[in-house]
Parts: structure tokens; C-alpha cells; sequence
């Protein structure tokens, strides 16, 4: 069985494009159910974002189920073939397995290193999983990637350092005070920009806003639109710096309104308990001196952009030790899935196993028949515990090969040393004779004890 | 016998130091294993030593240092388990580092002098060892907020900004440590000057040229009482001046160093009353 990827991304395809092929909008689930009735796909998980619909399946003829993927993409955007195919993407097996760990550690991300991409992986897991199309393959996958996901996150600094300059002077607001809870914020100007501001503040948990404006009506109306904030004359403005933590600073003036000299006094009666001011006016509101007085801590829009800019080069610098851990998780996924190449083998040694069993009873069948019914099913038991003991050792050591080669060669010398061959032709002659619904299904077969204690 | 809890302290800072630059959660999770062993072990010392002398080995400046380290190595790991911050072990190891290795090239220990017994000497060393304790966390504590606060101020958010607590909770930290310093060192100065009171009292005792330099003018014991003004001053600047930050974060690094000056130089070359 191999793994396949097809899909499109931010990378390869135009928005319009993504826009049509949007499993979210029509539902994850029914084109889940699709997919499976495509019939040349064994499992599936789709993973759709605003910036990526891709469609991770695990099938026997890699081919044909590209061709049937790419095919039911471009019906389901209802869009021609020829249109997208030059924006699909095929991957395969390990290269498959990379892809997915690469996204949900955010190195696939328009921003690289954002977080939300390793929940939206988990959800397309957990739809995948209620809508069963997902299988042993595709969970060993997805586990994979979480852990890869997770990695990346708590041991490079791939996701550290804010990369918009509102998260930017919350995260620094955040490094000065601990947290915003009961924190108090003022606002200075009553404009759309302030206004937003204050709202982003709010929704970090400060307690308290207050907007301070010339105009004592602009403000009560911006203190109205945030809602639970307060509204300040002018002349109450170095009151009102002196009660707050965090000032935000967004007038049309052309002149500081903040100079040196008044911050000053305000920090005298502050007794300097620190105070965060972010100036996004343009031209300032602050005079840059200010930044100068003890536990003033003065940023602009210049210097919030700078930090945004440093961030975005740490993370890109952290980005050869993220792709060393998926690398790592990819070859640990590369064990497991080669390890499944023993599975035939063992499953055709359980049988023959199996095989000889039943027939040594059938064979004494006549011998046995003196005996009570409890000793006949005890005697069923031993003999069938006496092969999962013998199988058991032998089992273990094909699964923790991880060499395929040597998989090979090991599968190839138990098939002659058993007869397998022989094994496999008369199963294979016995499922022609029944119907299709007799067999059962692949999933229910399981190679490997659970545990020794069975 | 302190040989095993200073290579464990060695260890332990390799791994404070490797965790501070990689931010590997399973590199901190072994620092803090390695220090707890550490700890572990120098009690094992300690206890040992204890029961050699029959009393807790704190005569000596060699054994007072050993059981300082082993009071910062506790405190610090309360600090770390109670507030989940590891950023400091890597200020802190070196610390403890340098210290032990001088009760481990000098690991025996002697018979206390005759002088040294009773509840008053107990509660003076106790009581002191452990304000310097909480001074050393204060003076690391300090020195961090430092860094950070050059970073914030200087606008480039870098190495520390990614690495410590917010200023806020170091400056709470840092109070909190120099109150409960403050305090101890308090009641250590007291308890001492009762003690030479009544040591320089009894006959038996005040013919001990150490017992008569028990006065403010000893090295030691001067260099005691600036470390008080100053932690005194750092504590009413703090309150009524409204110094905070910055201010008392050096405060608290320059107080610590003159806690240092006072155990090892002058405990050693200096002191007349206290060379035991």
C-alpha cells in the first residue's frame, strides 16, 4: 500500500482557484464520502484550509488513484481538468509523509511558523476519523505529524515572536506587565486607528479602557463603540496617564502632544511604576525623548514594524532545525511503514500456521471424541496458545526491521521455508470460488499480536 | 565526599546552560533532575557531616559556604517548581558552581571551637546563610531584569526577550527575596550580637581572642552591617521613593556582591572573630 498526496496550496494555486476547490464550505465529511467512492483509495483525510486543500489517501495503485483525486478535485471546484492540473501537486510515500509534517509544523504556512495550522491538521484528522475514512495508515501518519508539529513548536523557535504589529505591542505589553489582566489602557484620539487598537487591547483582557479626546464627543462615541470603555475630557489627560499602564497614542496632531517634560511629571506621580506607550500616530504624538525617562518604554509604528521584521528573521533562521525535526519524525514514520511490508508474510505464516493446527484436530478428531466437550475446547485452547507463543518472537523481530531490503529478504525466506507460495494460491483459490461479501475485510486482519501476555 | 554534589552541580549546569540556548523541554526537564540530584546528594554530605561533628557543619567558613550552596540550590529549586521558570538556573548554577568548589578541594571537616554551641550561635549561622540565600537569588534575579529591561528600552527584542519572565514578575521576585533576606539577615545580626554579648560574659569564653574582636570594627562584622544599610535603604526606596525596577534590580546586584565579598574574602583573610 502506498501514501499520496494530491493537492493544491497558497503556493501553487491563485485564490480563485482555492476558493472553488474549498472542501470547507461544502463540508469536509461529504467529500470525505466521495472520495472513498471513488473506489481506488483505501483510506483518506483532507486537510482544507484557506490557504491549502489537499487530499492525503493511502491506496494500492498510486496511479489510478492520483488520476481519480485529481479528477474528483476538478469536479468537485467544478473546474476543467486541463485548468487545474497545472496547479495540483502528487507526492508520495515519504515524500507525502514530509509534506504533511512540514504543514502542520507551519513551514508550509504563508507565515511560517503560525499556530493555527497544527489544530486545523488535527480537526482534519478528527473528521476524517468520525467520517471513517481513516485508517491504520493515515493515523499513524497524522499522529506523526502532531508530534512533528509539536516538536518544532516547543523546541525551535519556528512560532516564537509576534509577526503583526498589534500582537507585536501586545506581546510586548505582555513582557512588561506579565499579563493585562487588570491592567488599564488609555487612548488618546478617537479615530478608526485608536478605536481598533483599544478593541485588540480589550480582547486581551485589560481591564479598563479610557478614550481621551479633544472633542469630548468623539470620544464618548468611540468609548460607546468599544463598549465598557469610558470617555475623558482633555484637560483630564495627565490624570488619567497617571491611573493607566499602557497608553496608546493615534491623534491628527501635528505637534507631540506627550513631551518629555509632561511625561516626566506624570511619572513623578506615578511614582515611576512603569508605563507603556505606543505612539502609532504619523507624526508622532510622542516626543522621542520621552522614551529616555526610567520605566518609560516608548515605541512607534516604525519600531513595532522592526520588531515584526526581527521576528520574521529569527524564525526563518530557525527554520534548519525545524526541517532536522521532521526529518527525524519522517524517518521514524519511514520505519513503521516499511515495517508493514512484512505485514503479507505474517499474516500468510499466521494462516499456514493456523492451517496445520485445524487440520492435526480434524485429523484426531476420532481420538478426541471420548472426551468431554470442557477438555476437547481446552485442548482447542493449548494448541492455539502454542502458536502465538511460537509465532510471537519471530512476529516482533519482522516488525522492528526497518529496512526494506532486508524485509524482503526475510519475507522471501519464510515463503520458501513454510511454503507460503503455495498457502497464498490456495487462499487466493478459495476467494475466487466465494462471493466478494464472504471476504473479509483487509482491515480486520491483524499481523501482530497486541501483546505477549496473550 | 562534596566531590559528588559539585559534579552534579557541573552537570546540572551544563544542562541549565544547554536548555537556556536550545529550549529543549526534555534538556530543562534533566537540568532540574540534575540540580534536584545534586541537592539530594549535598544533603547526604551535609547529614554525614552532621553526624561526624554533632551539630550542622556551619563553623567553619569551608562549611558554611557548603551549606550556603545547598540552601540556594533548595531555594532556587522552590522558585523554580512554585512559579515553572528555568531561565534563572543558568545565573544560578555558576553560582553555585564556583562556591562548591571549595568545600570540595577541602572536604574535611573539623571539630567546632569550644565556643561555638548553643541555640543562639544556631539561630545567628542559620538565620544568616539563609538571608544570603535569598540575596543570591535576589542579586541573580536582578541581574536578569537587568538584561531584559536593556533590550525592552533598547528596542531590540532579542535572546533574554525570548527567555525570561516578564519584568513585572522579576521585580516581584526580587522584592519578594530581598524582604525575606532583609528579615533573616535581621535576625541574624541580633541573634550574633546577643550571642558576643554573652560569650565575651562568661570567663571561659572571653579569654578567646575571636570571642574579644566580636565588636563593629571586625571586618566581618562591619561589612555585615553595610549589607544591612544597603538592603535596609533598597526596601525604603522601594516603598516611599517609589525606586522600583531598574533601580533596585542593581540594588540587589550590588548587594549581593558585597555578600559575597563578606563569606569568602573576608571570612578568610580578614576577619579576626570569625576564624574559626
Amino acid at each position: 500500500m502506498h501514501l499520496l498526496l494530491v493537492g493544491i496550496s497558497h503556493r501553487t494555486a491563485p485564490i480563485d482557484l482555492r476558493e472553488r476547490v474549498d472542501f470547507q464550505t461544502r463540508g469536509v465529511g461529504q467529500a470525505l464520502r466521495g472520495v472513498a467512492g471513488l473506489g481506488s483509495t483505501r483510506e483518506a483525510v483532507i486537510v482544507s484550509t484557506c490557504n491549502r486543500a489537499e487530499i492525503y489517501a493511502a491506496a494500492d495503485d498510486v496511479q489510478r488513484a492520483e488520476a481519480d483525486l485529481i479528477g474528483f478535485i476538478g469536479t468537485f471546484g467544478n473546474v476543467n481538468h486541463a485548468d487545474i492540473a497545472p496547479h495540483v501537486y502528487k507526492v508520495a510515500d515519504l515524500d507525502a509523509a514530509r509534506h504533511l509534517f512540514r504543514v502542520a509544523a507551519g513551514l508550509d504556512s504563508l507565515v511560517v511558523g503560525e499556530p493555527q495550522i497544527l489544530g486545523q491538521v488535527k480537526e482534519a484528522h478528527t473528521v476524517a476519523a468520525e467520517a471513517q475514512t481513516a485508517g491504520p495508515v493515515l493515523n499513524r501518519l497524522f499522529h506523526s505529524s502532531f508530534v512533528a508539529g509539536k516538536r518544532v513548536r516547543t523546541e525551535t523557535g519556528l512560532g516564537s515572536g509576534a509577526v503583526s504589529v498589534s500582537y507585536a505591542a501586545v506581546a510586548l505589553a505582555k513582557k512588561i506587565f506579565g499579563n493585562l489582566q487588570g491592567r488599564r489602557v488609555i487612548v488618546i484620539g478617537a479615530g478608526e486607528m485608536g478605536k481598533l487598537t483599544a478593541l485588540h487591547m480589550k480582547s486581551q483582557g485589560v481591564s479598563h479602557v479610557t478614550i481621551v479626546s479633544r472633542t469630548m464627543a468623539h470620544a464618548a462615541r468611540t468609548a460607546e463603540a468599544i463598549g465598557g470603555a469610558t470617555a475623558a475630557p482633555w484637560n483630564e489627560l495627565d490624570a488619567a496617564l497617571v491611573a493607566s499602564d499602557i497608553v496608546i497614542t493615534a491623534t491628527g496632531a501635528a505637534a507631540p502632544i506627550l513631551t518629555k517634560a509632561r511625561v516626566e511629571a506624570v511619572m513623578r506621580q506615578r511614582r515611576s511604576r512603569p508605563l507603556f506607550i505606543i505612539d502609532i500616530a504619523l507624526p508622532r504624538d510622542v516626543e522621542a525623548a520621552a522614551g529616555e525617562i526610567e520605566q518609560v518604554f516608548l515605541y512607534n509604528i516604525d519600531d513595532l514594524q522592526a520588531t515584526v521584521r526581527e521576528n520574521l528573521a529569527r524564525r526563518s533562521n530557525e527554520v534548519a532545525r525545524a526541517e532536522a525535526i521532521v526529518s527525524e519524525e519522517v524517518e521514524k514514520f519511514g520505519g513503521w511503514l516499511r515495517s508493514r511490508g512484512a505485514i503479507p508474510t505474517v499474516v500468510a505464516l499466521r494462516q499456514r500456521f493456523e492451517a496445520i493446527r485445524r487440520a492435526e484436530l480434524e485429523r484426531l478428531d476420532f481420538k478426541m471424541s471420548a472426551l468431554a466437550p470442557e477438555a476437547r475446547a481446552r485442548v482447542d485452547e493449548i494448541t492455539r496458545l502454542i502458536i502465538e507463543k511460537l509465532l510471537l518472537t519471530p512476529t516482533e523481530q519482522l516488525k522492528a526491521i526497518g529496512d526494506a531490503e532486508r524485509i524482503g529478504a526475510y519475507s522471501e525466506a519464510l515463503t520458501r521455508l513454510f511454503a507460503l507460495a503455495e498457502e497464498a494460491e490456495g487462499r487466493n483459490q478459495a476467494a475466487a470460488s466465494s462471493t466478494a461479501d464472504d471476504a473479509p475485510p483487509r482491515s480486520n486482519v491483524e499481523p501482530f499480536p497486541r501483546s505477549k501476555n496473550r | 565526599m562534596n566531590i559528588v554534589p559539585f559534579a552534579l552541580y557541573g552537570a546540572a549546569l551544563v544542562a541549565y546552560v544547554w536548555h537556556f540556548a536550545q529550549r529543549n523541554a526534555t534538556v530543562g526537564r534533566s537540568a532540574t533532575t540534575l540540580l534536584v540530584a545534586a541537592a539530594l546528594a549535598h544533603t547526604f554530605a551535609i547529614g554525614m557531616e552532621t553526624t561526624k561533628i554533632g551539630q550542622v557543619p556551619v563553623a567553619d567558613p569551608t562549611s558554611a559556604i557548603s551549606t550556603f550552596v545547598w540552601l540556594l540550590a533548595l531555594s532556587y529549586l522552590y522558585v523554580e517548581m512554585t512559579t515553572d521558570e528555568r531561565a534563572m538556573g543558568v545565573f544560578i548554577l555558576p553560582l553555585l558552581v564556583a562556591l562548591q568548589t571549595i568545600p570540595a578541594l577541602r572536604p574535611n571537616v573539623d571539630e567546632p571551637a569550644a565556643v561555638l554551641h548553643g541555640p543562639l550561635f544556631g539561630l545567628h549561622v542559620s538565620s544568616l546563610l539563609f538571608a544570603y540565600a535569598s540575596f543570591a537569588l535576589a542579586g541573580v534575579i536582578g541581574l536578569t531584569y537587568v538584561l531584559l529591561f536593556k533590550e525592552i528600552k533598547a528596542k531590540h527584542l532579542g535572546f533574554f526577550y525570548a527567555r525570561l519572565p516578564s519584568l513585572e514578575v522579576l521585580d516581584r521576585m526580587n522584592q519578594r527575596a530581598i524582604v525575606i533576606g532583609w528579615i533573616f539577615l535581621t535576625l541574624g545580626i541580633v541573634a550574633g550580637g546577643v550571642y558576643a554579648v554573652q560569650a565575651q560574659a562568661l570567663p571561659a569564653e572571653a579569654g578567646d581572642p575571636r570571642v574579644q574582636n566580636m565588636t563593629v570594627l571586625d571586618p566581618k562584622i562591619f561589612v555585615a552591617f553595610i549589607c544591612w544599610a544597603v538592603y535596609s535603604f533598597e526596601l525604603f526606596a522601594a516603598r516611599r521613593i517609589g525606586w522600583g525596577g531598574r533601580r533596585t534590580a542593581y540594588l540587589s546586584a550590588v548587594g549581593f556582591a558585597i555578600v559575597l565579598l563578606n563569606f569568602v574574602p573576608v571570612s578568610y583573610f580578614l576577619t579576626k572573630s570569625h576564624n574559626f
